[in-house]
């Protein structure tokens, strides 16, 4: 404490005005002084209680005006609520809300529990959904509460959303005399962008793009109409005649006529779905039957392709203008092509033939489901060839798939 | 022969002006108090303990709710206490933008604080109004700036949440137009009045030894005499660019600390005059981009302390390495500040007990914690 | 009012009605009209309070309550109505009740000596200012009353406090209205305010003044130091800021009152209100001309009276207007001064408070009658009554006397105020000095 020098002597100097008490010395401190504050005296007895009345009376003199602007001292300072709401700021934060896009119904919410861990009072409470199906989770929230009554604000939860889905309301005319109504769901907490855009534009317009684009991320992963706000889901499912997504609502897929082997070479050649693609109309609407129609179609495409393949493996160089110019299907199928030249030669060093033939068979069927393991095989005595084999055709399968679901976007 | 006795009153946790829940038993001979003991924890939160379940992130809004007058002087204390102990650097822009709210919620402390103690002295709130009128304008700007009026939760490690507005600075140049006028006002309403001087001269005198033994800080401090304030004994943040004056009293009475208020309010003004200057030159963003807000600070501890508008305000962090606190200690000043209450008013009068009580400037938020 | 009922019923009506009737008839009329209007003004006074004292802290006050909350005052009546009403357990239940109608009920006698405009008086009493202010006395016997029922220790010192402040305060009340007695002659009220006709120079004193009716004392040096003792003595009687220890919410909550709700507690307040309507009232009677104002006169030379039979009862009716409307305007503006005065300062404590009233209001208002004797002597006296010192200056009644009188007031009054106000200060500067003397001695100085 090296600035408390304040020691020695204290003289009065006293004048009718004022009476300062002087201390000497006063301390040396940085870039300033210690100032002992003047202890005034009021110069004539009375004086500055009138002085005082008439700055009192002044305030009432001056208040009847509204006071404007922030330089002035004097005028009414009261804003008649309800009649006037002062305009709140766009920083202002009470509440959080939960944002879904206009156009397509989709919340932005992907249930990825940053909020939830942040929150301090812990007044977040969410559920992720999951796809009905498979039962996997799936990027969007099926519940989600926020106890209103306890929640201080803060805005943690606007501040670490990576999605942009969780953002600070301005209502701050919450109350109310049903206290139950203050734990909100998810239905009351969602409001349109367009609203949170009308409150904070700047905010918004900062956010808009990458939100957005994490948006269009998220929505492919959403089966059917998970993710869709509530008060959106009438509109969207007229407007696209999706299903709910649930099981039992789903067509099971319709059995497809092979179709006939199309040309040698690359199993994703850009015209063999685009062949596919003509003919959409002869597919399911359900979405989910649609997309197993469609693989089907490419295993009996790939069967046939398969069935071709020694004849083709003769000449396994294909040159590279044969392959697609879009890189993850290039790549599928130099992939394919590497297995089948790899199961080629396979097949023509090994008499275990019919194992690739036994591959094939079970490529044709129509309706094996990706994540099944391949039937077993034909002959027991080469288990090393036939595994390759399998892996060989998996490989391609997947190749294929991936292809096909390449054009499809 | 009559013989008196003592009486002991109760001035209890409910009374219009005792700043919040706080209690006094007062041992009075007549009209003269012989003995004052506080009696406080009506306000306890369980803030420190509650500091241990939460990670130094988390505990930011909980620093606000401490002295809930002045949340970025919380804000701050802390954010400077998890950056010593994690080693995080701020930004020049980030500094200025912290000294700015700093400021202004001194301005805004000691305008309510000497309207307080006014108000606790008999004059129905005009000072008070005045006070809070001023105290509205900078809450405009606190509400521009973090969206909430008092509990600002603003400050993040390594800088602050948010960059200044663009309309920010034009509206902070209208209040500091307003501010001399505000003060002059003041002192022509009170500092010479005699009435004003009759209740707080030679009252509540506190020694300067006195003072120095419990640990008062604060314009408490300066009112008695000693010329200490962190911002110049220990400069942090960057205060060592500014050019301020301290004010001190000279008796330590309650008039010597109201008058000590006021000329800090000036003070304040000053600053901020030379922090509109001097923020566009300064580099750096808002924030630090490198610091993890989720911070685990490696093992050890720090204390940071702060000149708030009350006193020296301080947080001493044991970090275990891990996302939570071992142990967050806040050192308050209401609470320090207030231990010599007893001493202070002993053999004044019991209507001087109040007017003690608010030239203290106490928020039982902070001294219960 | 006698003559109105009188030429009403006589007159017009053609009854023939006794006098007694007649007289019957104009007091009821007159206490009547008391009767409403003292708690209207209450009611008026609490709204005009509220928001003047609001727009002395810039802001609005109450205006919800109907237009511009016209209606608050019902609203706050209404509240007082209907609160329960607790009586602690062991308190002295008769006297507990007894004590706000003993604080209450005299107040409302001292309407019966106010003069509400030229012949308005309910009572005229030859010792009007005495019945005044001694009626205002048994109104603190109420306040004992009310400290001790309560049984609680707080309510009998804040009693105790309160009953020690309006008792001293009442000596300098009363010393600095004594000079109005001298100068009109005469305790009625009704005197002092027809004694300050005129045009800033009483006619009383130079009687060939034009009578404008602003004649009022105050415009003398005497007259302007009793108004300042007496209004602060006012503030201190009707415990108003800055002297409101009684009912200081910051030490000892409500004082005296604490113990009370409800209708009770609206009883005291009305009292308090009532007490400093009257006060103001007094002010403007006794220092600013009461009724006395420009027309007034000129209204009564017309009006119908015992020494005019052919006027105008109409004119009557318009002059007691006239003149009401002059009274209630300058009592509502001392009211906005005891406003503001409430806006403006702290308050002193008990202690402070005697000291001011002892040491400086009455040592104060004595040389004010000093003052007012000597006023008197040279505006009135001559050879005739032995005081032939400023014969020189002419008659009594003259201007040059009135000048003479003037000047030698004013240097008595400033150089009593001055000295006065030396002589207290002075108590503050000792002090100051032995303190800082003594605190240097508590805290010896550091070294560094």
């Amino acid at each position: 404490m090296s600035n408390d020098t304040l020691t020695h002597s204290i003289t009065f100097t006293e004048t009718p005005a004022t009476l300062t008490v002087v201390v000497d010395p006063t301390p040396q401190i940085t870039r300033g002084r210690a100032v002992v504050v003047e202890r005034r005296r009021p110069k004539a007895a009375g004086w500055s209680l009138l002085q005082g009345l008439g700055v009192v009376v002044d305030h009432w003199r001056k208040s009847f005006r509204k006071l404007e602007d922030p330089t002035q001292i004097a005028g009414t300072f009261t804003t008649e609520y309800p009649e006037e709401r002062l305009p709140l700021p766009e920083a202002y934060r009470n509440m959080p809300i939960l944002l879904f896009d206009d156009a397509t119904g989709h919340e932005l919410c992907t249930s990825c529990f940053q909020c939830q861990r942040i929150c301090p009072p812990q007044v977040i409470h969410m559920t992720q959904a999951k796809d009905p199906e498979t039962g996997k989770p799936v990027p969007a929230v099926s519940e989600f509460i926020i106890e209103y009554d306890a929640c201080m604000s803060c805005g943690f939860c606007a501040e670490v959303c990576p999605f942009d889905a969780i953002k600070m309301d301005h209502n701050y005319e919450l109350s109310t005399a049903d206290h139950s109504s203050l734990t909100v769901h998810k239905a009351g907490l969602l409001r349109p962008v367009s609203y949170y855009q009308s409150i904070a534009p700047t905010f918004w317009a900062e956010a808009e793009a990458s939100a957005y684009k994490k948006l269009e991320a998220n929505k492919k992963r959403r089966p059917a109409s998970i993710g869709i706000a509530p008060q959106m889901i009438e509109q969207v499912k007229a407007a696209h005649k999706l299903g709910d997504g649930q099981p039992e609502a789903a067509s099971p897929p319709a059995p497809v006529a092979t179709a006939p082997a199309p040309d040698a070479g690359s199993a994703a050649t850009p015209a063999s779905n685009a062949a596919l693609a003509t003919s959409e109309g002869d597919l399911p609407t359900d979405k989910a039957a649609r997309l197993a129609a469609i693989r089907a179609r490419n295993e009996a495409k790939k069967a046939a392709e398969q069935s071709a393949s020694p004849a083709a493996s003769a000449a396994p160089t294909a040159s590279d203008g044969d392959l697609p110019t879009d890189k993850a299907a290039r790549l599928a199928a130099i992939r394919a092509r590497n297995e089948a030249k790899k199961a080629a030669a396979q097949a023509a060093t090994d008499p275990a033939q019919p194992a690739a033939e036994g591959a094939a068979t079970a490529l044709a069927t129509p309706d094996a489901p990706l994540t099944d393991a391949p039937p077993a095989p034909a002959t027991p005595d080469a288990p090393l060839d036939e595994k390759a084999a399998r892996l060989a055709a998996i490989r391609a399968r997947n190749a294929a798939k991936k292809a096909a679901q390449a054009e499809e976007e | 022969m009559i013989t008196t006795d003592e009486l002991q009153i109760n001035i209890g946790p409910q009374h219009p002006s005792t700043h919040g829940v706080f209690r006094m038993l007062i041992t009075v001979d007549g009209e003269t108090v012989v003995n004052l003991e506080p009696v406080f924890g009506y306000l306890h939160r369980n803030h420190e303990q509650l500091a241990e379940v939460n990670t130094y992130l988390q505990n930011m809004p909980y620093t606000d709710r401490l002295d809930y007058f002045n949340s970025m002087a919380n804000n701050h204390a802390y954010a400077l206490a998890v950056e010593k102990l994690a080693g995080i650097e701020v930004p020049e822009r980030a500094e200025y933008i912290r000294v700015m709210m700093v400021e202004l919620t001194r301005i805004l402390n000691h305008a309510g604080a000497v309207g307080f103690m006014i108000n606790d002295m008999g004059a129905w709130q005009t000072p008070l109004a005045f006070g809070i009128r001023e105290r509205e304008k900078i809450l405009d700007l606190f509400e521009m700036v973090s969206g909430a009026r008092m509990m600002c939760n603003y400050f993040r490690f390594g800088g602050v949440v948010r960059d200044i507005p663009d309309e920010f600075i034009p509206r902070l140049k209208k209040l500091l137009i307003a501010m001399p006028a505000y003060v002059d006002e003041l002192e022509r309403l009170l500092r010479e009045n005699e009435i004003l001087l009759a209740r707080s001269e030679g009252i509540g005198i506190l020694p300067r030894e006195v003072a120095v033994s419990y640990g008062v800080t604060g314009p408490v401090l300066r009112g008695s005499g000693i010329a200490y304030d962190i911002r110049k004994a220990e400069p942090y943040s960057i205060y060592d660019r500014f050019d301020f004056d301290v004010p001190v009293g000279s008796v330590g009475d309650v008039y010597d600390r109201f008058l000590v208020r006021i000329e800090e309010m000036r003070q304040s003004r000053r600053i901020l005059e030379q922090i509109i200057e001097q923020l566009p030159d300064a580099s750096g963003g808002h924030i630090n981009p490198k610091a993890r807000q989720n911070v685990r600070p490696p093992v050890g501890d720090a204390y940071a302390r702060v000149e708030s508008p009350k006193g020296e305000l301080g947080f001493y962090l044991v970090s275990d390495g891990g996302p939570k606190p071992y142990r967050y200690k806040v050192r308050a000043p209401s609470f320090i500040n207030l231990t010599p209450l007893g001493d202070m008013c002993r053999g004044y009068k019991v209507a001087d007990i109040v007017v003690i009580l608010g030239s203290i400037d106490i928020v039982m938020g902070e001294v219960d914690r | 009012m006698y003559d109105v009922v009188d030429f009403l019923l006589n007159t017009q009506l053609g009854l023939n009605s006794p006098d007694w009737v007649v007289m019957l008839i104009s007091h009821l009329i007159v206490v009547g009209m008391l009767f409403v209007v003292a708690p209207l003004q209450v009611l008026f006074l609490t709204y005009y309070e509220r928001r003047a004292i609001a727009r002395m802290q810039d802001r609005v006050g109450p205006n919800r309550v109907g237009y511009e909350g016209l209606l608050q005052p019902i609203a706050d009546g209404v509240k007082m109505f209907t609160k329960e009403d607790i009586v602690p357990e062991s308190a002295d239940k008769r006297v507990h009740l007894l004590a706000p109608i003993v604080t209450a009920a005299p107040v409302m006698y001292m309407f019966a000596v106010l003069p509400w405009g030229p012949n308005m008086i309910a009572v005229d009493l030859p010792t009007g200012l005495l019945f005044f202010f001694a009626i205002s006395s048994i109104s603190t016997v109420g306040l004992l009353m009310a400290g001790w029922a309560s049984n609680n220790k707080f309510a009998l010192l804040g009693a105790m406090r309160a009953v020690a402040q309006v008792v001293s305060y009442e000596i300098p009340a009363l010393l600095s209205l004594l000079f109005a007695v001298m100068f009109a002659g005469s305790m009625s009220l009704m005197a002092i305010v027809e004694a300050q006709g005129g045009l800033f120079i009483s006619t009383t004193d130079v009687p060939s003044v034009p009578d404008l009716g602003l004649g009022w004392f105050v415009f003398t040096p005497v007259g302007f130091l009793a108004f300042v003792c007496f209004f602060i003595a006012a503030l201190a009687e009707g415990e108003r800021t800055p002297f409101d220890i009684p009912e200081a919410d910051s030490e000892i909550v409500a004082g005296y009152m604490t113990e009370y709700s409800g209708m009770k507690f609206a009883l005291f307040y009305l009292a308090q209100y009532i007490l400093n309507f009257l006060l103001c009232a007094i002010t403007a009677t006794i220092f600013f001309g009461g009724w006395q104002g420009p027309g007034v006169a000129w209204l009564v030379n017309q009006s119908l009276s015992a020494d005019n039979p052919a006027g105008n009862p109409v004119y009557n009716v318009l002059a007691g207007m006239l003149g009401t409307f002059y009274l209630l305007a300058k009592t509502y503006t001392f009211f906005f001064v005891m406003v503001a005065l409430r806006g403006a300062f702290p308050r002193l404590r008990i202690d402070q408070l005697m000291n001011f009233g002892w040491k400086f209001l009455i040592p104060l208002t004595m040389i004010n009658i000093l003052s007012a004797a000597l006023w008197l002597a040279i505006t009135r006296w001559g050879t005739a009554q032995g005081f032939s010192i400023i014969e020189f200056a002419g008659e009594p009644g003259n201007l040059v006397r009135w000048v003479i009188a003037f000047a030698v007031t004013l240097v008595i009054n400033v150089a009593a105020y001055w000295f006065l106000a030396r002589l207290n200060v002075q108590d503050h500067v000792a002090r100051q000095a032995a303190l800082a003397a003594g605190w240097l001695a508590v805290s010896p100085p550091r070294s560094a």
